[in-house]
């Protein structure tokens, strides 16, 4: 059976240490849970690049191909439209919308991207919420949080405590 | 650091006020900027929204009249077949243009005063592209039919003519309104959190629970968050400028003395910036008094965005000067006569108000006092709305009554449903804007703490760019 095992700080430092330590212990399903974006906790948890520019130009290309074909498609192509004798295809003309949907779709990719498939949401349930101290992570805490085998769960909640952090509960993934 | 980036710390130096009032922490910030939201309902938020709501009931029966008798309603005739709408229609969309300009340009060059102010501003922009879009779905004659306008198989055997520049609209509009939300909501995420996890009551947990989607501030996902967020803003830049370009060219495509120039493009948008800062002043100066905000809105931000104005106003002379100038430079007689006339002509009352509130009035912000001072700079605020609104009538309206040929003159005079649709959608604004401040946090939380460890860490001067990763 997995356990999460939380625990919160008060300073950063310590929570980098206590990071990087579970993760010389072998430990990885790690996480720090902070109200604001921690440069340095990418680097504690070893953490890669975001591959979410490759995404948003994806999206956009996507998006300038379907604008342009559409238009190409429409008035060039299924029904050619004759306006002040300027030719079915016109290039120039087709600039602004071949544009606006490029964008349009690489926004969508990023939005839809990000929530559904990099976070995985909606997910109002997750076992680190059980905690109801967990509600200062929002707020002014900084928290870490590992996905452990139900054995390991009370030798790493003692290794938080040595880093110094508060509030260390056990949370079983499964109840 | 780079001689470049050492002058622009001297000249932060300079500037005295803070870009955040003390250094309270986290949980200080977040109870004194959520207290509008979780704190009792007040009774002059109230009194305001009852006021606004009856702007809305005549707005809302302007919009039944002009559904139920059509367009003859309006005063709109040929020649004047665009109005008080489209004047509506682009005042609205250029208020929305600051917004964006505020979030996603200030974002790109890392100015730390856009961050209390971005979400504001991001909601003005999406109620002024709500307002916006009304107007030409109105004044399509039978509004019913609005979906001609989307390329799909239809019946019809017809597309929509990508070669007009009013499909370019479509797109652009209805791009600028998704994105904006998008954007915006993307922000939101992370405060709807703290509020779930601030709120007291069961039902706040749930309701803002599921609209944060279960956001845990993991910092698997700030990693991918704060990339898509960035690329959101790279976006939104170029689309903002796209937009009031494509507005423009509604105008600029056409042969008609006073719309056919090349310069519209860049006057728009600096118009559009212009008045949409104009706008976000008319409402932050009394929201952070009444709201508290004055700690993380503190008279920097008023100085920074009275510069903007003024600069902004400055461009927006220039355009103006250059069509003087082409419309004599051109030797074409309509070109020369559309322009004395907007001097000399029946609205060039109109023209006069237009040049004192955009030209005259925004030349008092070159003194740093009165860039400080709320009182000034809430008055030429409201100024440049009414002188913004004044250009666009001018531009559209006087531009049309008189053209090439005099049997063809006329004149606009608008009726009482004109008058409803613009001043009710004002009303309207200011509903929704209300509703924004009460239920939703007004002040970005989670980027006004980093903003504070940043500044606790490096100090108010210091360049954040060190740290960003490339």
């Amino acid at each position: 059976m997995k356990a999460y095992v939380l625990g919160e700080f008060e300073r950063e430092q310590p929570l980098y240490d206590a990071a990087r330590a579970l993760r010389a212990h072998g430990h990885e399903s790690l996480d720090i849970h902070s109200p604001y974006p921690l440069h340095e906790a990418d680097h504690a948890l070893g953490l890669k690049r975001s591959t979410v520019p490759i995404v948003a130009l994806v999206g956009g290309l996507a998006g300038a191909i379907t604008g342009y074909l559409l238009q190409w498609y429409t008035v060039g192509h299924d029904w050619p439209l004759n306006v002040g004798n300027r030719p079915p295809h016109s290039a120039p003309a087709f600039i602004p919308v071949t544009f606006e949907l490029g964008v349009l779709f690489a926004s969508l990719a990023i939005f839809v991207g990000l929530l559904a498939g990099y976070f995985g949401f909606p997910r109002t349930h997750h076992p680190v919420f059980e905690v109801e101290a967990f509600r200062s992570a929002s707020i002014d805490g900084l928290w870490l949080s590992a996905e452990v085998e139900g054995k390991d769960a009370e030798p790493v909640a003692q290794e938080l405590r040595r880093f110094g952090a508060r509030n260390v509960s056990i949370v079983p993934e499964a109840k | 650091m780079s001689t470049a980036e050492k002058t622009i710390q001297d000249a932060h130096a300079l500037e005295g006020a803070p870009v955040l009032v003390g250094r309270p922490d986290d949980r200080a910030l977040t109870e004194s900027l959520l207290s509008p939201v979780l704190g009792p309902t007040r009774k002059g938020w109230l009194l305001l929204l009852f006021a606004l709501l009856g702007g809305v009931g005549f707005w809302t029966l302007s919009l039944v009249t002009t559904l139920f008798v059509g367009i003859g309603a309006w005063g709109n005739n040929i020649p004047v077949a665009w109005a008080f709408d489209i004047t509506n229609f682009v005042w609205w969309i250029g208020i929305g243009h600051a917004g964006t300009l505020i979030s996603a340009i200030l974002l790109l060059f890392q100015q730390k005063w856009r961050t209390s102010i971005n979400r504001f501003a991001e909601a003005m922009t999406l109620f002024a592209v709500a307002m916006a879009g009304v107007y030409p779905v109105i004044h399509l004659g039978r509004p019913w039919l609005f979906w001609w306008l989307i390329p799909y198989p239809s019946t019809n055997l017809i597309w929509p003519n990508f070669k007009s520049a009013l499909p370019w609209d479509v797109f652009a509009i209805s791009t600028y309104a998704t994105v904006s939300f998008l954007f915006w909501y993307l922000g939101l995420i992370p405060d709807l959190a703290t509020l779930r996890d601030a709120a007291k009551t069961r039902g706040r947990r749930i309701v803002y629970g599921i609209m944060s989607f279960g956001w845990r501030g993991s910092a698997r996902h700030w990693r991918h968050y704060r990339i898509g967020y960035l690329l959101l803003a790279g976006l939104s830049t170029p689309l903002v400028v796209s937009v009031h370009t494509i507005v423009s060219f509604d105008f600029a495509i056409s042969q008609l003395p006073g719309w056919h120039t090349t310069i519209f493009p860049p006057y728009f948008v600096a118009g559009a910036i212009f008045s949409g800062f104009a706008m976000v002043l008319t409402l932050m100066i009394p929201a952070r008094r009444l709201l508290g905000y004055q700690h993380v809105v503190t008279e920097r931000h008023l100085d920074n965005m009275a510069k903007v104005i003024l600069a902004t106003g400055l461009m927006v002379f220039y355009g103006y000067m250059m069509e003087w100038f082409m419309a004599w430079y051109s030797g074409s007689a309509s070109e020369a006569f559309a322009f004395l006339n907007r001097f000399q002509g029946p609205y060039r009352g109109i023209f006069i108000a237009q040049m004192f509130c955009n030209v005259v009035a925004p030349q008092i912000l070159w003194f740093p006092s009165m860039r400080r001072n709320e009182y000034v700079l809430f008055l030429v605020a409201i100024l440049v709305n009414v002188g913004m609104w004044a250009e666009r009538f001018v531009i559209i309206a006087v531009s049309l009554h008189r053209d090439f040929i005099p049997s063809s003159w006329g004149m606009y005079y608008p009726t009482w449903v004109d008058w409803g649709l613009f001043l009710g959608s004002i009303c309207m604004f200011g509903v929704l804007f209300l509703l924004f401040l009460r239920f939703l946090p007004a002040i970005p939380l989670f980027e006004v703490k980093e903003l504070r460890r940043e500044l606790e860490h490096y100090g108010d001067n210091a360049h954040p760019g060190s740290e960003e990763e490339g």
